[in-house]
């Protein structure tokens, strides 16, 4: 079905290969799991089988890569879409239409099929995918669960026997991901042959016939588990101080009053705790991470923070940092080191920077421009820049989304150090594997706290 | 402002015929020059407005609208009217008052100067009321189907779709940057702050919004798009529509009739 002999291949300038030597045959019905580091070459791949590359990516490609016996170097994009279809990590980029079955539409009729074709494989599409009953809907309004759904189904309905999916689950919650894993099978039962990279791919085992694992451009065979991170960063320790640094009671908030998103919160934390806030999509976990950063208001109840009943968020700038989920929209200055200083810049603090350098090792990219960094270096980038203004608690929103093995070290390292200087340190997460590495896991469930575990 | 999915006359005309409609409105407001037409255009438009059932928030905003360009044309039409005859029925500074009235030729207000700001107004308001009710009814992607009907190419129009689809996530975008610098302690003031803002604001959002783009444009290609495609959606001139132009017609011949001389 997909054989691949010798593939080896260089970005255009780049002085040594993405990939290299890659031989590889994939069964029909095949579910082959990839993984690896960032930057191993995983994405690179899928893009050498849906005719990306050498199309739309020009570079040094050698080798042979045969699907169905064909060349993907030697037909169009257009025409390689009809037998491999391709699903990327943000759901947000691959819909372009505005109403849900236009978009479904959007691939068949780019294929130039007949109208009644076309009509017929976009109700087929809706029905198995389950979207029926949102068809008539905006696409700007669904969930990511649905957004992701969506845009399987715009490429299912092309009608392709070989899905590609580049970290599908990455900006799902779990809720999604259990969605789009039952697409997947689904997928797979109808005989297709399915070929998925992902970071946090613990979900996807059971489907699973292979796993390749990539590293620096070649197949491997070995790889460490997720879960071993647990032993390599988490550090027992005790608490240093009992003083209560927030305090929330009866607190409810609402976006619109007579729909509240949180419900009757009680929670108190201390100085020096670890804490992950876990929850669905919805359930509340931004909301609340903003009310303790002073961002929203509570419609009812009291909430104070380091002595501040209330406080406005003018109040907080300095004492509380916030981070919000996507770091490319919290990075502004030219250079990293400049990153780093701009807030305590601002606040007239003198901090050193050096420190804050080593603590990520940015010290041989310290003049870079922060937007050339890698995804997970830009991450932890705007994790330091909100450090280095030297707040005692630290929220951060989702900062695990999208880190590969080693980046998710690098930042539980840091969030380690944190707190044995004392800080306090809450960040939200919907990867329940990854709440173990905090002391104290809250889980919310449609606005309310379900669940406050400790761990010992 | 957005698409309102109701069940209107105005809902069910084809696209193309309210663009056409809107074409002739924009030239009538152009061509009419007395303010018993002016006023009658506004009626028609108003009634038309209402016709397509606008929630309450929506007529708040466009009063306040029109509220505040009646205000803005009227004081400056009163004060800075300049054809001759005028009669002066506020003076203020008269002319021989030192040497700013000297500088000024005095300042007054005028009353031929407030009747043509009323009548300017009148020109805003239509302007206003025309481009909502065409938000209000037309879905975007239909507009955008009858632009392409009018032999707009495929390619901007797929443009156009797109941009429209991106603009709401990248005003969220544009908050949440704003918001992060706050935080990170930004405080920005006078003219020299707001310049030095803009470009904070600005970079992210640019680099942001190219690394989206691009990422679209991958998603574009897996799926096949080369700007050559099947169209299934289809939109029909019904009775309706021809009536409605025949009136739009009507209006334009009389309208140009009277303001020529012909």
């Amino acid at each position: 079905m997909i054989i691949i002999k010798d593939l080896t291949y260089s970005y255009p300038e780049a002085d040594y290969p993405t990939l290299e030597g890659i031989n590889l045959d994939i069964r029909e019905g095949e579910f082959v799991l990839l993984i690896g580091p960032t930057g191993s070459g995983k994405s690179t791949f899928l893009y050498c089988l849906n005719g990306l590359i050498p199309h739309v990516f020009a570079g040094d490609i050698r080798g042979d890569i045969r699907i169905n016996g064909i060349s993907p170097q030697e037909i169009t994009v257009a025409e390689i879409s009809r037998i491999v279809g391709t699903v990327f990590q943000n759901p947000e980029s691959q819909i372009f239409m505005l109403k849900v079955e236009d978009d479904v539409a959007f691939g068949c009729e780019n294929l130039s099929l007949p109208k009644e074709e076309v009509i017929k494989r976009r109700d087929m599409a809706l029905k198995e995918m389950g979207l029926l009953h949102v068809r008539n809907a905006e696409t700007f309004n669904l969930s990511g669960g649905m957004k992701q759904r969506l845009a399987i189904s715009s490429i299912y309905a092309m009608g392709p026997n070989i899905f590609l999916f580049d970290e599908p689950t990455t900006d799902l919650d779990s809720k999604g991901r259990g969605e789009l894993l039952g697409i997947i099978r689904k997928l797979k039962e109808k005989g297709n042959t399915i070929l998925l990279v992902e970071h946090q791919y613990e979900d996807f085992l059971p489907v699973t016939d292979r796993v390749i694992i990539l590293e620096n451009g070649k197949i491997i065979n070995e790889t460490k588990s997720f879960h071993s991170i647990r032993t390599v960063c988490r550090e027992r320790r005790c608490f240093k101080g009992y003083s209560n640094e927030i305090d929330i009671q009866d607190l409810t908030f609402g976006y619109r009053k007579e729909r509240p998103i949180l419900k009757d919160i009680n929670l108190n934390i201390r100085r020096g705790e670890l804490i992950a806030v876990c929850g669905e999509n919805g359930s509340g976990k931004t909301t609340l991470l903003k009310i303790m950063a002073g961002l929203l208001k509570p419609d009812k109840g009291r909430f104070a923070l380091l002595g501040f009943n209330n406080p406005a968020i003018e109040e907080l700038i300095g004492r509380v940092g916030f981070l919000f989920q996507n770091p490319d929209e919290q990075l502004f200055a030219n250079s990293v080191e400049e990153e780093i200083m701009f807030g305590p810049l601002q606040l007239k603090k003198k901090v050193d920077k050096e420190e804050y350098l080593k603590l990520a090792n940015f010290n041989t990219v310290r003049k870079r421009h922060p937007q050339t960094l890698s995804r997970g270096q830009r991450q932890l980038l705007a994790i330091l820049s909100i450090l280095a203004m030297e707040p005692q608690v630290i929220i951060l929103d989702e900062p695990t989304t999208g880190l590969d093995y080693n980046n998710l070290c690098s930042l539980f390292k840091i969030l380690n150090t944190l707190v044995n200087e004392n800080k306090t340190v809450i960040f939200s997460t919907h990867h329940m594997g990854v709440k173990e590495f905090a002391d104290r896991a809250i889980l919310l469930e449609d606005g309310r706290i379900v669940s406050d575990e400790i761990y010992k | 402002m957005r698409y309102i999915s109701r069940a209107t006359f105005f809902h069910h005309l084809d696209p193309r015929t309210k663009i056409l409609m809107s074409l002739a409105c924009a030239c009538l407001i152009v061509i009419l020059n007395t303010s018993f037409s002016l006023f009658g255009l506004f009626m028609i438009l108003l009634a038309a407005f209402f016709s397509v059932k606008p929630p309450l928030s929506y007529i708040k905003i466009t009063t306040y609208l029109m509220g505040m360009a009646i205000v803005a044309t009227v004081i400056s039409q009163g004060f800075f009217y300049y054809f001759e005859p005028r009669t002066p029925i506020l003076t203020i500074l008269p002319k021989d008052a030192g040497l700013i009235g000297k500088l000024t030729g005095g300042i007054s207000i005028y009353r031929e100067g407030l009747i043509y700001g009323i009548v300017q107004s009148m020109r805003l308001f239509s302007a206003t009321l025309l481009s909502m009710i065409i938000v209000m009814s037309t879905h975007p992607s239909d507009l955008i189907l009858g632009l392409k009907r009018f032999g707009v190419p495929e390619k901007i129009g797929f443009m156009l779709t797109v941009s429209i689809r991106f603009l709401p996530a990248l005003a969220e975008e544009a908050k949440r940057i704003l918001i992060a610098q706050k935080l990170r302690g930004l405080r920005l003031k006078g003219l020299r702050g707001a310049i030095k803002g803009f470009r904070l604001l600005l970079q992210p959002l640019i680099i942001d919004s190219l690394r989206k783009a691009r990422r679209t444009a991958l998603a574009a290609e897996v799926r096949g798009f080369t700007g050559k495609r099947t169209e299934i959606k289809n939109i029909r001139f019904l009775w309706t529509d021809w009536v409605t132009l025949s009136i739009v017609f009507l209006i334009m011949v009389l309208a140009i009739k009277s303001r020529f001389h012909l």
